[in-house]
């Protein structure tokens, strides 16, 4: 045994100083800053006018989107895990659709699809006067969080349901409604915390969706005042204000993230039996209509309509004319694709590709060790960096690394991994206390060594948390704008970098056309480890010792 | 772009930084090596004079604008090399203030886009002292700095409205519930603009109380103003002529407005940072923008030259121009800010 010893002192070595490198340094760094420099300005900052309500905007809204992302990506992820759903494939890659698109994009194709003088309203003359409101703001922060809940959650069905259970419920005359109360949504229960928890700092930190939309109502949050602070940073102590809101920021994610890992977390970890079989009781296939008509007006309204006004805001000329054919233009594509993008697409995929395998391990060895004592808190630490406002964390990286990476791909990589160590650590989390400890021993004792053991005892069933948490880490570092804007320098310039340089952030169409091809190019893999999750899923249940039942005659 | 063609490619780096960057990346040459492998151009070319280093520069001007001035300078003098950074004005800003907290500015030259940045970065140290021998108007430049390109504050406005004629009129009822405004907190054009009409005595800040109370509506920026002007969600805005005339040359369907008493001027100043002093290929560089060789290649790309007589993107001909107190709007921003957002915000 001294061996895992040794093995968990190594990990817990490897985690602490990542941790410490990406997460604490930069944090120290500007509380230093503003210790150094700002000293006596921090009280005035703190009761400037009109922080108040920033904050208030802010809190408000980051519960507001739990409240709501969180009970839609779980019912999705119910919804989609009935095997007679009509079309289940195909909405399973839909309902990932928003990952694809910057925050930004996603805002401008609300306005564009449900704005005056939008696409609904150039077609039936009906808009929504609210989008552009703090109630546009929140719909579109759900919209863009719901996809991470769904996975959260979809990944938890995968690996912790007890689809035995739910059956022998059924079968007993236990209702569906009752079976998901008392079996599936209590088993779901660490899923379900790790996705609120995750949603709610994400929204915490949100920039680009309350500045595009919430701009006319006036909505301004600590992130849209961090910004307006950076744009004048220039005077110190606009700097110092926007580095003391960033500090704000992490002091309150810290108020409400830790009670949460604390309390929360062991409280809803069960020690259960590993099995493994994520369909769920057929149900009837009237329910699965309903919940496919459901499924299929969310994706519409929340996606469908707003693509596609994005694709025709991209082949459309210049704004204000008629996206019809003698409007169209591919100048917003070839401005995306030239030979120049080319170079830089190859570099924004392969740094997406590094820093999301470098974030499923240390994503995974945090979820790993948070279950022990000693571990706690590491997941509440790790948290801290997504809350900060790409900005300001990037800003925390140079003020701490600037003098020996700046300009480098290296810096580039550490902004990544700072911003995105909770995307992956949050889901493996989730799945992961399924693993029951007596197997690894007892694969162990008959002789397993090590490293096999880990792989067909740990590695297998995580497989999907795993191979979700690269895949979300992955997608959002290929179109990250905000850090790798501010950090790169000769040579190591990103795709988003590139196009954005070339047309403004307010050019619609230019950018409009890189969500597209950035779509494009990300279906192709996206599918491709869509298809690789279901075959580990198929696997796995055909490995199950649990023949499936026969769907119950009746159903209430 | 002809710049692609450049064999450029990571890591280029001055000499100064070069071996402690390289040791930091080690760890991470697995990326490095996937940047590229070349190795950093040779310094020291011919010539008499020392135009030859490969310098840095800073700026928030657009590619369009700045990379055929870079092409341009570097095909003047071989050996030159300009390695850029282009970001929006906050993520400048927010970069060199790393910079300066993590190892000093590594930029020799920075090039802005309000004067107000500018402004602090002297005095601070961190630019100015020099400037090269030009013939840009005076109240374009300073002892420390040179309005290289110059942004114009338009009014523009949708098909089938009357376009306004002056500033005040957006204030009318002509206009009720359709102005639109950029975010003097998110662009600094925009601040620009805050700037000169609360120094007028005719506006003041009450001009934008006058557009509150006139329906007008805030957006974050210029760009913004342009397009839901030309999509016809608003009758009118405030927004700078390069995002409307490349909006209405590429066909949107939006009217362009010089009003009275002005369209307000807001130089893009370039400067030459403190640790460079001794640079004379920076220099070289900030001596050629605000030349009329240039300047031309300025205008040529788009952007409006500081230098009167070359010819730029389009001026109408009885179109006046004015100015804000640029040194007066230093230490009034803050509290202007405040103001206004007490008539924007929520």
């Amino acid at each position: 045994m001294a061996g895992a010893r040794y093995l968990r002192g190594a990990t817990l070595g490897v985690v602490t100083v990542a941790a410490v490198s990406v997460v604490l340094t930069p944090l120290l760094v500007m509380a230093r800053t503003v210790w150094i420099e700002g000293g006596a300005d921090v009280a005035d900052i703190l009761t400037a006018r009109g922080l108040s309500s920033a904050v208030k905007n802010t809190f408000l809204l980051a519960v507001a989107v739990t409240v709501l992302a969180v009970p839609l990506g779980t019912a999705l992820a119910l919804a989609l895990r009935r095997p007679n759903l009509p079309g289940r494939a195909f909405w399973r890659v839909v309902i990932l659709l928003p990952v694809l698109v910057p925050d930004f994009v996603l805002g401008y194709s609300w306005l564009r699809a449900y704005g005056r003088a939008g696409f609904t309203d150039d077609l039936l003359g009906v808009h929504w006067p609210g989008v552009q409101t703090p109630v546009g703001v929140t719909v579109v922060v759900v919209v863009n969080a719901v996809p991470l809940v769904y996975l959260i959650t979809a990944v938890g069905l995968a690996a912790r349901s007890e689809p035995a259970m739910e059956r022998a419920a059924r079968v007993s005359g236990g209702t569906a409604l009752s079976v998901l109360r008392t079996i599936t949504l209590p088993l779901l229960g660490p899923a379900t915390a790790t996705a609120a928890v995750l949603v709610f700092v994400l929204t915490l930190g949100t920039f680009a969706i309350p500045q595009v939309m919430g701009s006319p109502a006036g909505f301004s949050t600590i992130t849209t005042r961090i910004y307006s602070n950076l744009a004048r940073s220039s005077d110190p102590l606009a700097f110092t204000e926007a580095v003391t809101l960033a500090l704000l920021l992490v002091v309150i994610a810290v108020l409400v993230v830790a009670p949460a890992d604390a309390l929360l977390g062991p409280r809803l970890r069960v020690t259960r039996v590993a099995t493994t079989d994520s369909t769920s009781v057929a149900g009837s296939r009237a329910g699965g209509r309903w919940a496919a008509t459901g499924i299929a007006c969310y994706s519409v309204l929340a996606m469908g309509l707003p693509l596609l006004a994005l694709v025709a805001t991209a082949i459309t000329r210049a704004v204000g004319l008629a996206p019809t054919p003698e409007n169209w233009t591919l100048d917003n594509f070839l401005a995306v694709l030239n030979a120049r993008n080319g170079e830089a697409l190859g570099r924004s995929v392969m740094l997406a590709a590094v820093a999301a395998s470098v974030l499923v391990v240390l994503g995974g060895l945090v979820a790993a060790l948070e279950r022990s004592r000693s571990g706690r808190g590491l997941a509440t630490l790790v948290s801290l960096t997504l809350v900060l406002p790409g900005s300001t964390l990037a800003l925390g990286l140079l003020l701490a690394y600037g003098r020996w990476l700046g300009g480098t791909l290296a810096i580039i990589l550490l902004a990544y991994i700072a911003k995105l160590w909770a995307f992956a650590h949050r889901p493996i989390s989730g799945a992961l206390d399924r693993l029951p400890p007596d197997e690894l021993h007892a694969a162990r004792i008959s002789g397993a060594a090590p490293l096999t053991a880990m792989r067909t005892v740990v590695l297998r069933p995580l497989a999907p948390a795993l191979l979700a948490a690269w895949l979300v880490c992955f997608l959002t570092a290929l179109h990250e704008v905000t850090m790798s804007s501010l950090l790169y320098g000769p040579g190591s310039e990103t795709l988003a970098v590139v196009v954005l340089n070339s047309a403004e952030l307010g050019q619609v169409g230019v950018t409009s056309a890189l969500s597209v091809v950035i779509t494009l190019v990300l279906l192709i893999p996206a599918l491709g480890f869509w298809i690789a999750i279901r075959g580990l899923n198929r696997g796995k249940a055909s490995l199950s010792p649990v023949p499936p039942v026969p769907e119950p005659a009746h159903v209430g | 772009m002809a710049r692609s063609g450049t064999p450029r490619k990571f890591p280029i780096m001055t000499l100064r930084t070069s071996f402690a960057r390289l040791a930091a990346v080690l760890p991470l040459m697995l990326i490095a090596a996937c940047g590229g492998s070349e190795q950093a151009p040779t310094t020291g070319g011919s010539g008499a004079s020392d135009i030859s280093e490969t310098i840095t520069l800073y700026t928030c001007v657009s590619d369009t604008t700045i990379q055929p001035v870079i092409e341009a300078f570097e095909d003047d003098n071989p050996g030159a090399t300009i390695d850029l950074f282009r970001a929006p004005t906050a993520d400048l800003n927010a970069r060199v203030a790393g910079d300066v907290r993590s190892g000093g500015l590594q930029a020799d030259v920075i090039w802005a886009c309000d004067p107000l940045t500018m402004q602090d970065y002297v005095a601070q140290d961190l630019l100015g002292g020099w400037t090269p021998e030009t013939e840009v108007a005076e109240e374009l430049r300073t002892e420390d700095y040179v309005g290289v390109a110059v942004l114009y504050m338009v009014a523009v406005s949708a098909e089938g409205v009357t376009p306004p004629e002056s500033w005040s009129d957006l204030t009318g009822d002509a206009y009720a519930d359709g102005v639109v405004v950029p975010d003097p907190g998110f662009a600094a054009s925009a601040l620009g603009a805050l700037g000169y009409f609360s120094q007028d005595p005719d506006f003041g800040i009450e001009y934008y109380q006058a557009l509150k109370d006139n329906g007008a509506v805030q957006v974050s920026a210029p760009d913004d103003v342009t397009t839901g002007v030309a999509e016809g969600v608003y009758k009118a805005g405030i927004t700078n002529a390069n995002s409307a005339y490349a909006a209405q040359n590429a066909g949107s369907p939006i009217e362009i407005v010089w009003p009275e008493p002005g369209a307000i001027a807001i130089y893009g100043p370039a400067a030459l940072a403190a640790d460079a002093a001794d640079s004379d290929t920076a220099k070289a560089f900030l001596t050629y923008i605000a030349s009329e060789e240039g300047q031309t290649v300025i205008a040529e790309a788009g952007s409006y030259p500081a230098l009167e007589g070359v010819s730029g993107p389009t001026i109408p001909e009885d179109a006046s121009i004015v100015f804000p107190d640029w040194a007066a709007l230093a230490d009034q921003k803050d509290d202007l800010l405040a103001d206004y957002q007490q008539i924007f915000g929520a």
